[in-house]
């Protein structure tokens, strides 16, 4: 089966310094990646790199077979257009640590946003979609909020029922509970549970063991831009092959 | 448990009495009669001769200067605030040329006094261009062909002069208001699928347009204020027309309490319509 993301050894430099060096990974349609490693690993990055928010400096990404941000010619990757790749992000989600829902919108406008001002989707139409999107998060009630009116978990369940709003056929999570305390991270990591039961596509940034453990699929261990472990979660928990994934996973079961 | 309920009962029926400010009551007092010392000497030495000022007050001549000095004023902001949104554009755009046409022309502009800006547009535009003409294509003779004065009346050349000087205040303003906007919610509706454009019409503009209301008020009030300075160019806005009166028969006092009385009607109308904006658009 082709790959939902295709991670093709891609390289990103930020000035001198080596962000991400030779990264690979194929990421499975309806599977769940938890991308682990210390902070500065690069993490974001990867996750900024597939939807093109940040640009790669070599390598390939693919998302359902089309090659993100570039267009293929005899001499060279070309970089679209600004119209090109907003209809390639149109099908890539993604929710941030920091929520960054829209402050002059309430919830249920901020779900409606992509349908409406991307998608050019009725009103009417794109207000059923929200607010059955906003139920299925827990926010039945809270359509008329202000983001300013909500509790951080309560703004993240928007955040990710605003990305679910465009269907999209992946999901990026950049630290969807680090900004929230462990009570509330809950509610999220509940939310996100659902999803990857559903068979949403999920690539998850996260120092969250519960995500990584209970929800992803598989486990991307990373240090200093590199891949240095991948495989089956409960494997990567149970009997880790690294030292240094070993030493990451006891410095955090010692808290 | 009844022993705790009592207890708060007895503490919420003791009168709560708040300290007295002396200090502040007492510098009021003094602020108070210093002002009514100023009024006082003032009406003694009849400086103002009162059916004089009425009779002025809504006088046919300064009333026409009042709307003239509001039409140029409030045309000249609109026009400053479009000045300004394309310049604070080119400035955040990272376009190396862009950002250098518009911070160097924010820094003319508002590095040089409005009443030079005036005269100079005055003068030296007819100088620069002596004909403007007008070609369509396909046309034997031009559509529009005449003398640059004809064109550069007092009012062009005072709205043009204010709208570039605001222009660049304008454009610092909006620029603020754009940076205020972070960067995640960009990137949040950039991930939607959002291009540039809508980035900037949905997330951008009414963010910013929000915090932009109280300085861009702040503006209208001093630019309602500097149209006296068209009076540079000959245009018959209400200081020089009061002026003017006053350079005949000398009521000096009274001519300026009726133009001040003007300026202060417009002052409130632009904050009324600053707070209804505000209160329009409440801040999230
Ligand atoms: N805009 C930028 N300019 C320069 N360097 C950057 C920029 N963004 C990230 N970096 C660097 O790239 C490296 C990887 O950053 P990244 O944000 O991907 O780490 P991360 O794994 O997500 O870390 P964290 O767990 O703290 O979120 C870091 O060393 C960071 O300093
Ligand atoms: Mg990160």
């Amino acid at each position: 089966m082709k790959a939902a993301v295709s991670v093709m050894d891609i390289s990103k430099a930020w000035g001198t310094y080596a962000a991400l060096t030779n990264v690979s990974f194929d990421v499975a349609p309806g599977e769940v990646v938890a991308l682990l490693g210390p902070s500065g690993a690069g993490k974001s990055t990867i996750l900024r790199c597939v939807n093109h928010l940040d640009t790669i400096t070599a390598g390939r990404i693919y998302v359902h077979g089309s090659l993100i941000g570039y267009s293929e010619r005899s001499d060279g990757l070309y970089e679209l257009s600004d119209v090109e790749i907003s209809r390639q992000r149109q099908s890539i989600g993604m929710v941030f640590q920091s929520f960054n829902l829209f402050r002059h919108l309430t919830a249920l406008q901020n779900v409606m946003s992509g349908p409406v001002h991307v998608l050019n989707m009725p009103k009417d139409k794109a207000r059923q979609i929200a607010l059955n999107l906003l139920e299925k998060v827990g926010l039945g009630q809270k359509g008329d909020s202000y983001p300013s009116q909500l509790s951080g978990g309560q703004q993240q369940r928007v955040a990710i029922a605003r990305a679910l709003a465009m269907s999209p056929k992946v999901m990026l999570l950049d630290e969807p509970t680090s900004a929230l305390d462990p009570e509330l991270a809950q509610e999220v990591v509940v939310t996100i549970k659902a999803l990857a039961e559903e068979g949403q596509t999920m690539l998850i940034a996260t120092h969250d063991m519960g995500i990584a453990r209970d929800v992803a699929d598989r486990v991307i261990f990373m240090e200093s831009g590199r891949i240095v472990e991948d495989g089956p979660s409960n494997e990567f928990f149970a009997s880790p092959r690294s030292d240094r994934a070993k030493q990451f996973l006891s410095r955090i079961s010692a808290h | 448990m009844t022993m705790v309920t009592s207890h708060i009962a007895t503490a919420s029926e003791l009168p709560i009495i708040h300290r007295r400010r002396w200090g502040s009551w007492l510098l009021g007092a003094a602020a108070l009669l210093l002002v009514a010392t100023i009024v006082a000497a003032g009406i003694q030495a009849r400086i103002l001769d009162l059916p004089v000022f009425l009779d002025y007050l809504f006088s046919p001549l300064i009333l026409t200067g009042a709307l003239n000095a509001i039409v140029l004023g409030t045309l000249a902001l609109l026009i400053a605030t479009a000045i300004g949104f394309v310049a604070a554009l080119m400035r955040v755009s990272g376009n190396l040329i862009l950002v250098a046409l518009s911070s160097t022309y924010v820094y003319l502009f508002r590095g040089t006094p409005m009443l030079i800006q005036l005269i100079f547009w005055f003068n030296a535009v007819p100088i620069m261009f002596k004909t403007i003409t007008i070609w369509l294509p396909f046309m034997d003779a031009p559509l529009v062909s005449m003398p640059t004065t004809a064109v550069v009346t007092p009012f062009i050349a005072a709205l043009a002069g204010l709208s570039l000087a605001e222009g660049a205040y304008m454009s610092e303003i909006i620029r603020g208001g754009i940076l205020a906007v972070d960067q995640g919610q960009r990137a949040a509706a950039r991930a939607l699928g959002m291009t540039q454009k809508k980035v900037l019409q949905q997330v951008v503009i009414p963010q910013a347009g929000r915090i932009i209301i109280p300085a861009a008020g702040n503006q209208y009030i001093m630019l309602l204020k500097s149209t006296s300075l068209a009076s540079a160019v000959g245009y018959l806005e209400l200081l020089r027309i009061a002026t003017d009166i006053y350079s005949s028969n000398f009521r000096v006092v009274e001519l300026l309490a009726v133009a001040a009385i003007w300026y202060l009607v417009m002052t409130a109308f632009a904050t009324a319509l600053q707070t209804t904006l505000e209160k329009l658009f409440p801040q999230r």
